[in-house]
């Protein structure tokens, strides 16, 4: 069943991103609106899928790097769909949409681990722990993509051609609005998923800290985002510095979400999820 | 009914050729009563802009341009000669055409700008107020806002920058976002810079403050956007209060420094300042543009970002012909069965005269019917004359809307003809 929902939910975020890159391209706006139903379709199923891979698990898929990946991709669009009935930034679909197919078909090619099911899985603090992780990192993400674009247009602005990227690029106000609305949110939740993370850690593990390679990148990646907040609230760094710190502080939580997991060796990673019978991502 | 266009613009004549003809707007309405006075002439209306004067006219038959050309060319600063020998003169689908391609902006000295329409809109209403327009005018210049609001949805001609004040709100849209509420700063006066604040005040800046060499002079201009004046010692402290600057001064050193700006920027929690240096030399020092947060154009910056717009433009515009083109003909075709009209209305009215008359004889000489009987009698003289006139009727339709106006005209005479209809049984 989930199985199938997964393959909907592909096809529905390709078709989606294919046509909000046409939209890229020929800005029409009836393109921008079919692109978005359809992402809004494929998110749908998406949730669908991951709702009932949790019924069929019994324990919340993010076990393996497979589940993780699939989850962020969700919590990527999520984030994307649910800013963008706000503030509008048409863009973002032909960006973040193919972002999201990718990690769908990273997902679908990584082997299936057995599921772990143990009583620790079931707990209330781990499902907070990984679903305000990772629906703040699908937020920072955007902030990232943000600052990305904030230097694009910024460049564009400053080669004074009016060329094509200038006028399919968003306005540098309401990029402005993503990137403070998207690092906000995804900071809050990010450390909502550290704290309950510790509670979690303490109950089950008996201490609150451990000096774990995740746990370690994972404080250095919420430093630089709680830096960044700071710059821009009091400094206001949100022109170009601030940009750029929002890729750099996207850099490390990358790291912190795969690096960590995968390379380094301590019971958040994946590999020894299963003997550990802990936690991730 | 024929329609009738006379009028010079920024293609056929200089400038003081143009000043001399456009009348005060407070004339318009007298000068447009003066026009009706010309023999023939129903209906009347005049476009009056610095870049053109025409007078659109909806006159009789037998009434010909000389006539208005020699009205609007009467009792100005120059020889009427002078002035004709820049007149254009256009009639029918010509005069159609002409006016849906002004509206649309396909004639004007910047090709899309958006302005004209409004102008064309005032003319209308200031025609309509003086009494001077009916069904004809009336039709048309709605037609012709229909138009040029296809032309500009259509075509993406209004859609590139077309002028420096354009250009300098697309790209305050794209700093900023929406100008909604935001401030704005004007450095010095000048023509330029003035349009320049009244585009960006169209576009929702809410704050105007001027500073200005004279604070006479700044005082005057602040008080015509209901804005504030500063001095120009005091714009390093007012930088951080505004999103957009203009800078025009005939200042030989920059006003504007890099130094300044920074403070500025910093002022404003790093939100962005757009420097707008319409000055020759510079008023804004060029490292300004370097600054995170601040960015400066200068005159040329911004005419090269509407030069290179411009070749865009010459696809967009013949896209927008080909609607004119179109709206022209079926326009032409209303105006032509407006004049078969009065022969219809005419045709029915005769039938129904001879019906009633023969009825009301017949109905006298058959005392005895009864009132059910009478009935049925109208009913049946009815159908009758209904059903006669009915093919003649269809046959004038058709050739209001297949055949030439001279083919339609001799065919209209050749109805009244055989049915001996009166000359001008119409209006």
């Amino acid at each position: 069943m989930s199985t199938t929902l997964h393959w909907l939910t592909l096809a529905a975020y390709i078709l989606g991103s294919l046509i909000s890159m046409g939209f890229l391209v020929h800005q029409r706006q009836g393109l921008y609106r079919m692109g978005m139903a359809l992402l809004w379709i494929g998110f749908g199923l998406h949730t669908l899928a991951l709702a009932t891979a949790w019924v069929e698990g019994g324990v919340l898929p993010a076990t393996s790097l497979r589940q993780s990946l699939d989850m962020f991709s969700w919590a990527l669009m999520g984030a994307m769909l649910v800013i963008n009935l706000r503030l509008e930034v048409k863009i973002l679909g032909a960006l973040a949409g193919p972002v999201c197919v990718l990690l769908l078909l990273a997902a679908s090619v990584l082997p299936v681990m057995p599921v772990v099911k143990t009583a620790a899985f079931r707990s209330g603090w781990i499902i907070l722990h990984i679903i305000s992780i990772m629906a703040g990192y699908g937020l920072l993400a955007l902030t990232c993509l943000g600052g990305v674009l904030y230097l694009g247009q910024d460049r564009a602005l400053r080669a004074k051609k009016m060329g094509p990227l200038f006028r399919r690029l968003p306005s540098l106000g309401r990029l402005d609005s993503l990137n403070q609305a998207s690092l906000l949110a995804g900071f809050l939740l990010m450390t909502i998923g550290l704290i309950s993370g510790a509670v979690y850690a303490q109950m089950f593990m008996g201490s609150y800290w451990r000096w774990d390679p995740k746990e370690v990148w994972a404080l250095i990646t919420w430093l630089m985002y709680a830096a960044m907040l700071h710059t821009r609230l009091v400094q206001g760094w949100r022109g170009r510095r601030g940009a750029w710190l929002s890729v750099a502080a996207f850099a490390a939580l990358v790291i912190t979400f795969l690096g960590a997991g995968l390379l380094a060796n301590g019971y958040h990673s994946f590999s020894s999820m299963a003997e550990l019978g802990g936690p991730r991502p | 009914m024929k329609l009738h266009l006379v009028g010079l613009s920024h293609k056929s004549a200089p400038l003081e050729v143009r000043e001399c003809l456009a009348p005060p707007p407070e004339a318009l309405p007298t000068a447009l009563r003066q026009c009706l006075d010309l023999p023939g002439v129903r209906e009347a209306l005049m476009i009056s802009t610095c870049n053109r004067v025409e007078v659109l006219a909806a006159t009789e038959d037998q009434v010909g341009q000389d006539e208005l050309a020699a009205w609007l060319c009467a009792g100005r600063s120059l020889a009427p000669e002078r002035i004709g020998e820049h007149l254009y003169r256009y009639q029918g689908a010509e005069a159609v055409s002409h006016l849906f391609r002004v509206a649309s902006s396909l004639d004007s000295l910047v090709v899309g700008e958006p302005q004209i329409l409004g102008q064309i809109k005032e003319a209308y209403r200031a025609a309509t107020e003086a009494g001077t327009t009916r069904t004809v005018l009336n039709r048309l210049l709605h037609k012709t806002f229909q138009v040029a609001k296809r032309v500009r949805s259509e075509t993406n001609i209004g859609g590139a920058a077309v002028s420096i004040s354009f250009a300098a709100v697309e790209l305050a849209k794209k700093i900023f976002d929406s100008l909604e509420g935001l401030s704005a700063l004007v450095v010095g006066a000048g023509e330029m810079a003035e349009l320049a604040v009244e585009h960006l005040m169209a576009q929702g800046v809410r704050r105007v403050l001027v500073a200005n060499r004279t604070l006479e002079r700044a005082m005057e201009l602040a008080r015509g956007w209901g804005g504030k004046a500063v001095g120009l010692g005091e714009l390093g402290a007012v930088l951080g209060e505004v999103d957009i600057v203009i800078a025009s001064t005939g200042s030989p050193q920059a006003v504007i420094t890099a130094k300044m700006a920074r403070a500025a920027v910093k002022a404003r929690r790093g939100r962005p300042l757009f420097f707008i240096d319409i000055a020759v030399p510079r008023d804004v020092e060029h490292a300004v543009g370097e600054l995170d947060g601040c960015y400066l154009y200068d005159i040329d910056d911004l005419t090269s970002v509407v030069e290179a717009n411009r070749a865009g433009r010459a696809v967009e515009a013949a896209q927008a012909e080909h609607i004119v083109a179109e709206e022209v003909v079926k326009f032409t075709a209303w105006l032509a069965g407006l004049e078969a009209v009065p022969t219809i209305s005419a045709l029915a009215a005769k039938a129904e005269e001879i019906r009633t008359a023969e009825l009301a004889r017949t109905l006298k000489d058959l005392s005895e019917l009864s009132p059910e009987q009478a009935a049925a009698l109208d009913r049946l003289t009815q159908a009758l004359a209904k059903k006669l006139v009915h093919d003649p009727i269809m046959f004038i339709k058709g050739a209001s809307h297949d055949k030439s106006p001279d083919t339609m005209r001799q065919q209209l005479a050749l109805v009244r003809r055989i049915f001996n209809l009166e000359e001008n049984g119409g209006e």
